[in-house]
């Protein structure tokens, strides 16, 4: 077997190995190269921090646990932009696994943080069936919808659902999503509501977001975890996603070094082949 | 009647929610009709779920009965199906009547391990097992695209060729390291490709797509509601 056959058909547990190895490297030797923020990014944060203290806020955990490396960072860097400017969030999820529970430890936690009591700071409504139908429900009603929060305590008995009723009591919303539900965000509570969406999405779905940023119907992007280290940076954090970066940085680099041997193994072949039929 | 009546619920129904759509729903009778019927949605949506979790333990009961291949799998997804919902329903206090029978058997001191707040079994059950697993599952897709991308993205045609530069440099502009390195030949390129690529090429084909979709969609509206698409009762 040739040098380029070799390289051709290496064992693929040698790729593992070294995706591996790229992922645990930075963890021990921190390499830290600066994050740069994107328009989009900046313009999320701006949207928000424009926001006057104490507005009030919804922030949705419409992801599965299988996403948190990129999604949960964004959350939790929004939280404590949030809470810093004195906002009430109210938080709900249209994912029946995880969205809810994901929403409810993340805002405890970062609640204490702040301070911040449940029921007057911030509210986690949970999940409801049909994302459609409980998006054009809000607009009239959220007691409709939710009757109840997460943990079963009925709206009328927390202090901050006495003052948001629908969402023209709600200033903004940031949909953490890591499936087609910010579609529907964009498409009905923007586009017939006329409230301001930001998105935080994973870096697979971002580049559909593009065209609704630039139609101005989702008001800042962050795009995977690259864009929840921009807003870890924007909030003057060193969170997950930061410190996630050199990590993904070298598996990137790895990926496209993959994918620049395997063309040139390809090419080497071909060309080889080339000659002996010609030959 | 079988095929006739769900045809003309999806006719009032479709026909209500659009021109309801034109209609305050605070201020019309027919939009309190759509405030309803969106109400009707969710619970229908609710008894969708309920019906899901009957079907999976019909399903894979009858196969753990059955002794078929790889009824101990089936077994510990009936048995967790059970383990993360039945805790989940249990009340958490005494102050429904729900509650009062069940406390009258169970001692209170055990509430805190019932419903899904935080320390609850539902919430462990979901912090330790659940979500780590999901979480591992995913992240072994790095290993399997680093290794498909060795082995498939291969430059056969100008367009793979395309796809392939394409890729890598967004790639690189994507991460820290990448757009210091990026920065090296010039220091506009990050902004370069976030501009001509992702807002120009990028955009523009997303466009493309979003509207196509969304005709698609509304086209297909439009056959569910005239009764011309009747696939969705299982009928051609």
């Amino acid at each position: 077997m040739s040098f380029w056959e070799k390289v051709a058909n290496i064992d693929r547990r040698w790729i593992y190995l070294l995706v591996a190895i790229a992922v645990f490297f930075p963890m021990i030797f921190i390499m830290q190269f600066p994050v740069e923020l994107t328009p989009e990014a900046q313009q999320l944060y701006n949207a928000i921090d424009n926001l006057p203290n104490g507005s009030i806020v919804m922030l949705t955990f419409d992801y599965y646990p299988s996403t948190m490396a990129e999604t949960r960072p964004m959350s939790i860097a929004a939280l404590r932009h949030m809470f810093s400017k004195d906002m009430k969030v109210v938080t709900l999820s249209n994912i029946p696994l995880g969205g809810p529970t994901i929403a409810e430890d993340v805002t405890r936690s970062i609640a204490k943080e702040y301070g911040k009591e449940y029921g007057i700071d911030y509210v986690n409504l949970g999940y409801r069936a049909n994302y459609t139908a409980v998006m054009h429900g809000l607009a009239s009603s959220i007691e409709s919808i939710f009757n109840a929060d997460f943990t079963g305590t009925p709206l009328k008995d927390l202090p901050l659902m006495q003052k948001v009723k629908n969402y023209n009591d709600i200033r903004f919303i940031l949909v953490v999503s890591d499936n087609a539900t910010i579609d529907y965000w964009i498409s009905i509570v923007n586009a017939q509501y006329g409230i301001p969406v930001g998105g935080g999405v994973t870096a697979v779905s971002a580049p559909k977001m593009y065209a609704f940023v630039e139609a101005g119907q989702l008001t800042g992007l962050l795009g995977g975890m690259k864009g929840a280290a921009e807003y870890e940076k924007l909030v003057g954090i060193k969170g997950t996603a930061t410190r996630g970066m050199d990590s993904q940085s070298l598996v990137h680099f790895l990926i496209i070094f993959l994918v620049i041997a395997g063309n040139v193994a390809f090419f080497a072949l071909r060309g080889r082949e080339k000659g002996r039929v010609n030959g | 009647m079988r095929t006739t009546v769900p045809v003309i619920v999806a006719f009032l129904a479709g026909i209500a929610m659009v021109i309801s759509f034109f209609f305050a729903p605070e201020r019309t009778i027919l939009g309190q009709f759509q405030e309803n019927l969106l109400q009707w949605v969710t619970i229908v949506g609710g008894f969708t779920l309920v019906l899901g979790v009957f079907s999976i333990v019909r399903v894979n009961a009858r196969a753990v009965s059955r002794r078929n291949d790889g009824w101990i799998y089936k077994l510990a997804t009936v048995v967790s199906v059970f383990a993360m919902a039945l805790p989940s329903m249990l009340p958490t206090s005494s102050s429904t009547t729900f509650g009062k029978i069940f406390y009258s058997i169970v001692p209170e001191s055990w509430a805190s391990a019932f419903g899904t707040n935080p320390g609850s079994i539902y919430d462990w059950l979901f912090n330790y097992l659940d979500s780590p697993m999901m979480e591992t599952m995913f992240a072994t897709l790095a290993f399997y695209i680093a290794s498909a991308a060795y082995r498939a993205f291969r430059a056969r045609s100008a367009e793979a060729t395309l796809l392939l530069i394409t890729a890598c440099i967004v790639m690189l502009w994507r991460v820290p390291m990448g757009e210091a390195f990026l920065r090296l030949f010039s220091d506009n390129i990050p902004e370069y490709i976030n501009a001509f690529v992702m807002k120009g090429f990028n955009m523009s084909v997303q466009r493309g797509i979003i509207i196509g979709a969304a005709l698609g969609m509304a086209s297909m509206s439009l056959r569910i509601i005239l009764g011309i698409e009747r696939t969705y009762m299982g009928k051609g």
